[in-house]
């Protein structure tokens, strides 16, 4: 099936299990309260129009100026971002309006970033301009009078009415910085020039500005109390390294940072050592410290296999329950069903941005792709495993689902990248495949005659 | 670069297998003992916040309802219109204290949660909870509320009953509480009302009628006598009992005397009529003896849990050791104990009954012998089209006697009402039978349970109404007797009964 083709049918699904959620949600809420006034064929009409409109406008836009791009990035992030909408409308109507909003912008985004950017490999020279505004971003929310704490991190810019947390885009930003970094120093990365405790390293000052750029980021955030994003970024890093140079090594030293990082950290803050204590007791405060990860336990017991039906449940018990601990509302509302359809739609994600990766022709867009794709999934990963108490909870969003502008724009930003990239390796590898055709005809034409000849 | 990027694919979707795999551990494997957490108070919040029918009683009065509290805790809370009136049958929804009575015991119908309600009601799957369940109580409001004004401000209980459905038509004790204090959605509100009623006098939030016990006194020679004629020891005008003021049981020297000293005697129809202790006391110790009586009163219900739809009720209780066989100087045998059971055998020393067992009896001797099982609410209905979805109907409970010992204790109780103790509870153009029973508690200063059971009925036809009325023992009201005190308010209920229920 054509990648179109196939983008198309996904999205006509996407838009059907959008528009069943939400007109149970609506029919619900009429038969709460019979004073709501609900007109279900007008709202129905009316949302599934502004829907219709604004996938099919990505889909054209995807068709005319991306049109060989893989087929399922889109769609994924288009039932991820529709179902979200339908369980924030269903938690609170006025962050569903702001999320609309969002949404609107961020697919405008996508457009924009799709049109804009030809070639993602021209980011490449410009590595270090993005160390510096990767880290400037960051920075931001540090600014008095620019920057706002909201719930003990300082991650927030307040512009007018909204806020805007810099944090997200500068992750973007980082990695394609990363990205540009490694490739252009991956040889030299990849030759032994030293040796230490058996390992074969390079000199050291070709960590330089790599190590600099990397411990500001990773020190700002955890100043800013944002230990999700600290674990993201440290993650991403040690996946592009790996990535480039094809070296275990550096899988090795990075756990080994992260272990004494994480000790220290452990031992040097209150707030992490609280996280740490919740994760593994969180029983023992229910009502106080371990509130939020308790409720959530309760809520996806509740949900068991089927889930209670949206708008059945009680989701709003869960603190943060439209932002960070979405996961939760969708395990007791939807069930162990709906929690592993969003968990397997991720995998989708994850798996066919790494085929783009792997598909990219260019070393940078290479890198770009999977650091892109592993932010994605890890940031799933985190969230979710912070949730199920897998690993301590910290807070992030939940890409394309939890309520958050910043973070959609920016996810819609990273999707947009993965989309022209996938787009560009096609056209390189079509523009191949013919040049490999025309000498490869030449040949054909030749045995045919010898055949033929042969034959006679 | 490839290699290594499925290396990180790899890794990446193995977290995700694991996050599968927890979900897992937490939804399916591990929910109930999360959802049993002590911390975990969605199971009750979603109780509160479901909707829930209406209470009313059988002729039409709403006695529990929901209205909507919006922007408290909870989307709605539960009203009590007729406050303490229905606190001890209907109960009380509180998120602190639980919930009792009707509220308790028809949870899942109220909230349109049984499986039949869910089958049935298939839009609710996909619309929610629209369609509930109504309940419709057998207790007539009339009649309520007569048994209210009838005991007053003192402390006791009023049954009455269809004798042969079960289906109770007033169920009254005082002193009672407003549910509505228990209801609110306050919780610290509902906190100060509980720790006041638990320290209350008399215990308001207990409820008597079917959670408390009291010595029957004479109105258990009812089941006395059923056990002589069961037995084919005795009949009606056979044997007759000396005259006498006081019976003296084998083993001991302290005579059983008669209310306030009387001297009596006579066949049994006189005994009964009367209410004579000293020929009751004899008949237990030495016709009867431990066995027979025993298994009468168990027949009758006692040491045994009674099917009820309210939760908890007591079991009322006769006591059946009465030691070894010492001789046999009396028809029954001479046992160790023979003394306590002459006592017993006017329900004395240890026999304790609960005013619904008392009202039982009643409408076991009316019913022909049959104990039925008694309830409180008459059907479920849906909320919406107001169609019967559970007709309660539990039938009978088992059999007491055999009919013709029925028939011929129907006959005397009703003597006992025409020409005996129960003289206060004639109702012209009624049959009514009666028994009237005084349990002396103490002599300072002098206390007594004043008791009456009865049955009416229009002559000729099936019974309509079993009673049983209990006023409590009280240091101000001296020796207050059954057919002094409780009677009349039998009498009343039989009237109420004919005004509510036409002629």
């Amino acid at each position: 099936m054509k990648a179109r083709t196939l983008e198309l049918g996904l999205l006509v699904l996407a838009t059907l299990v959008t528009a069943v959620g939400f007109v149970t949600v609506g029919l619900s809420e009429t038969a709460d309260s019979p004073d709501v006034t609900f007109d279900l064929q007008g709202e129905v009409g009316g949302f599934l129009a502004v829907v219709v409109a604004l996938l099919l406008a990505a889909h054209v836009v995807i068709r005319l100026f991306a049109p060989l791009a893989d087929g399922m990035l889109f769609p994924c992030a288009a039932l991820l971002n529709g179902l979200g909408y339908v369980m924030i409308s269903r938690l609170d109507q006025g962050l569903a309006d702001s999320q609309s909003a969002w949404t609107f912008i961020g697919i405008g985004a996508f457009c924009t970033v799709l049109l804009v950017v030809g070639s993602p490999r021209k980011l490449e020279q410009y590595r270090y301009t993005l160390a510096i505004v990767g880290v400037g971003l960051l920075l931001l929310p540090l600014v008095p009078g620019l920057g706002v704490e909201i719930n003990g991190a300082r991650i927030w810019l307040r512009v007018g009415p909204f806020s805007i947390q810099p944090g997200e885009f500068a992750k973007v930003v980082l990695a394609a910085f990363l990205a540009g970094y490694l490739v252009d120093k991956r040889e030299v990365l990849t030759l032994t020039e030293t040796r230490f405790a058996g390992l074969h390293l390079p000199a050291i000052r070709h960590f330089g500005p790599l190590l600099a750029a990397w411990g500001i980021a990773l020190m700002v955030m955890i100043a800013q109390r944002d230990l999700g994003s600290s674990l993201l970024f440290f993650t991403l890093f040690v996946v592009m390294f790996y990535v480039a140079t094809n070296r275990a090594a550096y899988v090795l030293i990075g756990m080994t940072m992260f272990s004494i990082g994480a000790v220290v950290a452990w031992r040097t803050f209150s707030h992490v050592q609280r996280r740490v204590d919740i994760w593994l007791n969180p029983f023992e405060d229910p009502k106080g410290a371990g509130f939020q990860i308790v409720e959530a336990a309760f809520a996806l017991a509740d949900g068991g296999v089927t889930g209670t039906g949206l708008s059945q449940g009680t989701p709003k018990k869960i603190p943060y329950a439209a932002t960070d601990m979405v996961f939760a509302a969708f395990g007791e509302e939807l069930g162990l069903l709906g929690a592993t359809g969003l968990l397997v739609t991720f995998m989708f994600f994850v798996a066919s941005g790494f085929r783009v990766a792997t598909n990219a022709r260019s070393p940078f867009e290479k890198l770009l792709a999977a650091g892109l794709t592993s932010l994605l999934g890890f940031q799933a990963f985190i969230i979710i495993g912070g949730i199920l108490r897998v690993l301590p909870l910290t807070g992030v969003t939940l890409p394309f689902v939890s309520y958050g502008g910043s973070s959609l724009i920016a996810n819609y930003v990273i999707l947009a990248l993965l989309v022209r990239i996938s787009h560009n390796s096609m056209v390189q590898a079509v523009e191949e495949a013919e040049e490999l055709k025309r000498t490869a005809g030449s040949l054909t034409v030749s045995s045919r005659t010898q055949a033929g000849w042969t034959a006679v | 670069m490839n290699k290594p990027l499925r290396h990180v694919m790899a890794v990446l979707l193995a977290c995700f297998t694991i996050l599968f795999i927890q979900l897992n551990r937490i939804q399916v494997f591990g929910a109930e003992a999360l959802i049993e957490n002590s911390a975990n108070t969605r199971t009750i919040q979603r109780n509160f916040d479901r909707d829930r029918g209406l209470i009313s009683t059988i002729d039409g009065v709403v006695v529990a309802e929901s209205l909507d509290t919006p922007g408290e805790v909870f989307s709605q809370q539960r009203s009590y219109p007729h406050g303490s009136l229905y606190a001890h049958s209907v109960g009380y929804l509180s998120f602190n204290f639980g919930a009792e009575g009707v509220e308790r015991t028809y949870n899942a119908p109220l909230t349109g949660t049984t499986p039949t309600q869910e089958l049935t009601d298939l839009t609710n799957i996909l619309t929610g909870t629209d369609q509930v369940g109504n309940v419709v109580l057998s207790i007539d409001h009339r009649m309520q509320e007569r048994a209210r004004a009838e005991l007053g401000e003192r402390s006791g209980s009023v049954v009455a009953l269809d004798p042969s459905t079960g289906a109770i038509r007033a169920f009254w004790s005082f002193p009672s509480f407003d549910p509505n204090r228990l209801a609110v959605n306050d919780g610290s509100v509902a906190n100060e009302a509980w720790t006041e009623l638990l320290e209350a006098e008399g215990n308001p939030l207990r409820a008597a009628m079917y959670r408390d016990r009291y010595f029957p006194g004479s109105t258990f020679k009812v089941i006395t006598a059923a056990s002589g004629l069961e037995n084919g020891l005795i009949t009606a005008e056979q044997p007759v009992f000396e005259e006498s003021d006081g019976y003296v049981a084998p083993l001991t020297d302290r005579p059983l005397t008669n209310f306030a000293g009387a001297t009596c005697g006579g066949n049994l129809t006189e005994l009964l009529v009367e209410s004579c202790n000293t020929g009751f006391g004899e008949l237990a110790a030495e016709i009867l003896g431990p066995e027979r009586l025993t298994d009468t009163a168990q027949n009758f219900g006692f040491n045994v849990s009674p099917p009820f739809d309210l939760a908890d009720p007591v079991v009322s209780e006769f006591p059946s050791d009465y030691g070894s066989l010492i001789n046999n100087d009396v028809p029954a045998g001479v046992y160790e104990n023979t003394p306590l059971l002459a006592q017993a055998g006017i329900g004395q020393f240890d026999v304790q009954a609960s005013p619904l067992e008392m009202a039982l009896v009643a409408a076991a001797v009316a019913n022909g012998g049959q104990l039925p099982t008694p309830h409180v609410v008459e059907r479920v209905e849906n909320s919406v089209t107001l169609q019967t979805i559970d007709d309660v109907n539990p039938g009978s409970w088992q059999r007491a006697m055999s009919g013709d010992t029925a028939q011929t204790l129907a006959e005397l109780m009703v003597q006992a009402v025409e020409r005996g103790t129960g003289r206060a509870a004639i109702v012209p153009g009624v049959v009514v039978g009666g028994k009237t029973g005084t349990a002396q508690l103490g002599t300072d200063p002098p206390q007594s349970h004043a008791w009456f059971i009865a049955f009416a009925g229009r002559p000729g036809e099936a019974a309509d109404l079993a009673i049983a009325v209990l006023v409590e023992a009280n240091e101000n009201a001296g020796n207050q007797t059954g057919g002094g005190v409780a009677a009349p308010i039998a009498r009343a209920m039989i009237e109420q009964y004919y005004q509510s229920f036409g002629e």
